[in-house]
């Protein structure tokens, strides 16, 4: 990990961004020996409506707990990529859920990474569980924090009785992510990459 | 205790369940809505009470009583809530009983909005209900001083028989971050003053009225020495290489995170810069700042109000140092690049770069 990452995650009410931020956080600052602070937006909003998270992740205490730039940001809606795509730092980490936001030109200079976590979370019987196939996709990705680490923080953040099928979760999106970076590394080519549809 | 990732309002009820904490009387209100819903769940599951009451009078009533049968107690609230709960802490304060108030400050007046300010400052820190009484005010700046203040919250509150509240605003309540909690303590009996519907306990007077003049400046002047004393022995800060600081920044509560990230970055740029945190907003930590200002040159306070906090600073400097001010309101909160570029503009002529970015300079020039 760098001394400091910032990460913005956002998408839409009843989408679990909080819990994929928690996940994170918790992953950082309980399992991997870090430190991390978690912000969320809150409002007068509802299910459907915007919801954004930000995590900071930092090897040193956090002094101010506030994303201005995000080195990494995951988006989950169209909304949310429109809002916060041009505030991601330069040379930073783009993460979305490719069905659900169409990216017409890249900012520059950044990389980008799509997975279909909705529909990957559906061929595992629950919708519900996509924001953890997106916390697994994220973590092979970005190699920010041990992938054990982000296992035994899902364990942890979630009910005893889903936790099976959460971590299959976990597992299925880290796996997306490891085979498109190997398929990276293959061909070179990222935005080709990119358009390769699910295997 | 192994540490938990939590949530600034949740990490209240937690230390205060493992502080002994055993009533919660509250009616929710963002952003402190939290505290509210975990107590609904830690409160019973340790045995205790959980009310959801009709009103926030009705719940500082409900503290009143459960505060008068010496059980540890607590309420929390925000804004519009806190002011509905003022004439219950005014007579908590004048019947001397011990209880807990948390107060997630939120943008006002009226019903303003739900984003963290610091504008209830005054509210709290000067006693927003009638007559001659203070509350101790704690100011977390983390969600483990959530915890920590907590804990300390429910001695203080027992040790000087009063109202202590923890002043937090929104950012910090909705903040996550690791906790280590402090272990668990036994459930303190109650006071011999208590009242407990017992026979032991039967003569125990629970009452803030005093019809006598002279019996109520009597009392009057015993509350006033039971604050000079909590003046005496609880004010405290936390001071950030103020060793040889110049400017000294003040700030609390989010705003002081702010500020520590401040000190690193004007430092780096030549300003000699510290911070200093009162954790206690009353008592003040007025020797401390006085102590500060021997060396330094000036103070700036910071603040999420349009100046309330820097009254205080003002008054303990008593005109020995200059004192700038710099806010932002309305659920803003100011971002370190901006109070740099203030305290750049203030203090431009000490500005000089340290030797060793002028050589850098040099170099690559």
């Amino acid at each position: 990990m760098q001394l400091l990452t910032e990460i913005r995650i956002a998408g839409f009410g009843g989408q679990g961004v909080i819990l994929a931020a928690a996940v994170i956080g918790k992953a950082a600052a309980i399992f991997h020996g870090a430190h991390a602070a978690m912000t969320q937006s809150f409002g007068p909003e509802a299910r459907g409506g915007s919801s954004s998270a930000q995590v900071i992740l930092s090897t040193e205490p956090i002094l101010y707990p506030y994303v201005t730039q995000p080195d990494v940001l995951v988006v989950m809606s169209q909304e949310a990529y429109t809002r916060f795509a041009p505030g991601l730092k330069p040379g930073g980490i783009l993460i979305t859920e490719q069905d659900m936001v169409r990216v017409d030109k890249y900012p520059t200079g950044v990389r980008a990474f799509g997975v279909p976590a909705t529909r990957l979370a559906e061929e595992l019987g629950r919708k519900l569980v996509l924001n953890i196939v997106m916390v697994g996709f994220f973590g092979a990705v970005t190699n920010l924090l041990d992938p054990d680490a982000l296992r035994k923080a899902v364990a942890d953040s979630v009910p005893p009785a889903t936790q099976k099928l959460n971590l299959e979760a976990f597992d299925k999106g880290f796996t997306y992510g490891d085979r498109l970076l190997t398929r990276l590394a293959g061909n070179g080519d990222h935005e080709e990459a990119l358009s390769l549809e699910s295997a | 205790m192994q540490k938990q990732l939590t949530k600034g309002n949740e990490a209240i009820v937690k230390a205060a369940v493992l502080a002994g904490c055993r009533a919660f009387y509250g009616y929710p209100i963002t952003p402190a809505s939290e505290i509210a819903e975990a107590a609904a769940l830690y409160l019973p599951q340790a045995g205790g009470v959980f009310l959801q009451a009709e009103s926030e009078v009705a719940a500082a009533n409900m503290l009143y009583g459960a505060a008068a049968a010496g059980v540890r107690c607590m309420s929390a609230s925000s804004g519009p809530g806190i002011s509905l709960m003022q004439e219950g802490f005014s007579y908590i304060a004048g019947a001397e009983l011990p209880c807990v108030v948390a107060d997630i400050m939120r943008g006002g007046p009226g019903l303003g909005n739900i984003a963290p300010e610091q504008g209830d400052y005054n509210q709290i820190v000067k006693g927003g209900g009638h007559g001659n009484y203070r509350t101790l005010v704690l100011a977390p700046d983390s969600v483990q001083e959530m915890a920590d203040l907590t804990t300390w919250a429910f001695d203080l509150a027992d040790q000087y028989r009063n109202p202590v509240v923890v002043l937090a605003d929104g950012y910090i309540g909705q903040m996550m971050e690791p906790v280590e909690f402090a272990p668990p303590i036994a459930v303190p009996r109650p006071p011999e003053w208590a009242v407990t519907g017992t026979a032991a306990t039967r003569h125990n007077l629970v009452a803030s009225i005093y019809l006598e003049p002279d019996l109520l400046e009597r009392h009057i002047r015993k509350l006033e020495a039971k604050y000079r004393q909590a003046e005496r022995e609880a004010a405290r800060a936390e001071c950030r290489r103020t060793e040889d600081a110049e400017i000294i920044l003040v700030g609390y509560g989010i705003t002081a995170r702010v500020l520590k990230a401040v000190v690193e970055q004007a430092r780096s740029r030549g300003l000699a810069v510290g911070l200093l945190r009162p954790i206690t907003l009353y008592p003040f930590p007025v020797a401390q700042i006085r102590e500060l200002s021997r060396r330094a040159k000036a103070f700036v306070v910071v603040e999420m109000s349009t100046g309330q906090l820097v009254d205080d600073v003002r008054l303990a400097l008593e005109g020995r140092v200059p004192v700038e001010f710099f806010s932002r309101v309305g659920g803003n909160v100011p971002s370190a690049e901006e109070v740099l570029a203030f305290l750049e503009q203030k203090f431009a002529a000490s500005l000089e770069p340290p030797a060793g970015q002028l050589e850098e300079v040099l170099v690559h020039g």
